[in-house]
């Protein structure tokens, strides 16, 4: 058993069969902004292994609810946005309590 | 087992097209998909949702569902009958559960589902597969906050899709024991090799993938390895500063409350957070508490204090 480190680096490969998302949608994910590859070629790259929650929840919500990368990318960004607005409203919210 | 109405499900009629049965599944999803989805119970609604539409999607599955007939109810008693699809053609390859169930390969699909479509049947597909090394299988482990920062070792319960040894196909539960390491972050990946799909014929098993989930605390927050914490503070302790007792993950550690200090002015316990290279800081952000003037004793020291602080204006900053 071993824990995947957040510091360590995946090949696009493994992280293809890992968050089930083809390399061509990786690609386009990076080309958005949700994931910064190290590398030249994508079937050479290298990824976070930090961003495999986001990357595998982009994937489930592009064959779940059949949108396509760019819907997945702008949910993953607004999701992740949400959660952290409401970590800051339950942190107010039990400073405001009685 | 108990019957499952498909159709009720996806809020389709039996008659309904595949355009009709895809728009009420993208709708359903978009409703009950755990990873957006506020509702109560979600994850299940969503999986009925996935089981349904993994058989009315496929004309071949909705035809022999179909056959059964429509003079069952949901939550009836029911077992698949003797001659259970026979006379069917089938395209092959596909496997229970295929398109994933919220990306864990149909698990958690039902019994009704798998005595209908598993390995057993016809459209489980799985025997005319070349032996080929083992699929990587994933599944969620939820843990609490205190697992997280002291680690531990948990016995999970999973259900799998499993390659049997003519190579068919089969849901199976199966015991994992897990060791959660100290340190282990939300949405973290705890791998463990050979614990995915078994192969037929003898290539290498998958391996099993855990996505850790962290459940919310009580009295923490968590943000990556840092957690913080709300510590109710009286007004003198933050008027003339103090030394107070903090409950961390750790356990309880003395802190500097500064004098002056604010409501919700964040102090930092560095390295008190979960443990890791480098580990997180504890945050402490105060609130103050005013006691109830409910005693003349209390009311006198507050009558005390607008006297003697009588200048002291908290709105001044608010203009006139």
């Amino acid at each position: 058993m071993c824990l995947v480190s957040e510091t360590d680096w995946i090949g696009a490969g493994e992280i293809c069969a890992l968050c089930r998302l083809d390399l061509a949608a990786i690609a386009e994910l990076a080309e958005l902004g949700v994931v910064t590859p190290r590398g030249t070629a994508p079937t050479e790259w290298l990824l976070p292994a930090a961003a495999l929650p986001r990357l595998a929840l982009a994937g489930r919500l592009m064959r779940d609810l059949g949108v396509n990368v760019s819907g997945a990318a702008l949910a993953v960004e607004l999701l992740e946005s949400q959660q952290t607005l409401e970590r800051q409203l339950k942190r107010l919210e039990q400073l405001l309590a009685p | 087992m108990e019957y499952r109405d498909y159709y009720q499900l996806l809020g389709v009629a039996r008659t309904a097209t595949a355009e009709e049965i895809k728009k009420s599944y993208r709708r359903l999803a978009r409703k009950y998909h755990p990873d957006v989805s506020k509702e109560k119970d979600a994850e299940q609604k969503f999986k009925e949702v996935q089981e349904a539409y993994e058989v009315l999607k496929d004309p071949e599955k909705r035809a022999a569902y179909d056959q059964l007939g429509s003079e069952w109810k949901s939550g009836q008693q029911f077992r698949p009958p003797p001659d259970w699809a026979s006379g069917f053609e089938f395209s092959g390859g596909a496997r229970p559960g295929a398109g994933g169930a919220h990306g864990f390969d149909g698990e958690g699909f039902s019994d009704f589902f798998s005595s209908l479509f598993g390995g057993a049947s016809p459209f489980g597909g799985g025997a005319r597969r070349a032996p080929r090394q083992g699929r990587d299988h994933h599944a969620r482990i939820d843990i609490d906050l205190e697992e997280a920062f002291g680690g531990g070792t948990r016995t999970l319960e999973l259900k799998r899709p499993d390659v049997k040894a003519d190579g068919s196909l089969d849901v199976r539960a199966h015991t994992v024991r897990v060791s959660i390491p100290a340190g282990v972050t939300d949405g973290q990946l705890i791998r463990l090799a050979g614990q995915g799909e078994r192969s037929a014929g003898g290539a290498r098993a998958g391996d099993l993938y855990l996505e850790v989930h962290v459940r919310p605390h009580r009295l923490y927050q968590l943000e990556g390895r840092d957690v913080t914490l709300t510590l109710p503070i009286a007004p003198w302790e933050a008027a003339l500063g103090a030394t107070v007792t903090v409950p961390t993950l750790g356990g309880p550690v003395d802190m500097q409350v500064p004098s002056g200090a604010q409501s919700g002015q964040k102090l930092r316990l560095r390295g008190r957070g979960l443990p890791g290279q480098p580990p997180g800081d504890a945050y402490v952000q105060l609130k103050i508490v005013v006691p109830p003037a409910s005693s003349p004793q209390a009311r006198a020291a507050y009558e005390e204090m607008r006297t003697k602080l009588g200048t002291f204006d908290p709105r001044a900053d608010l203009g006139r």
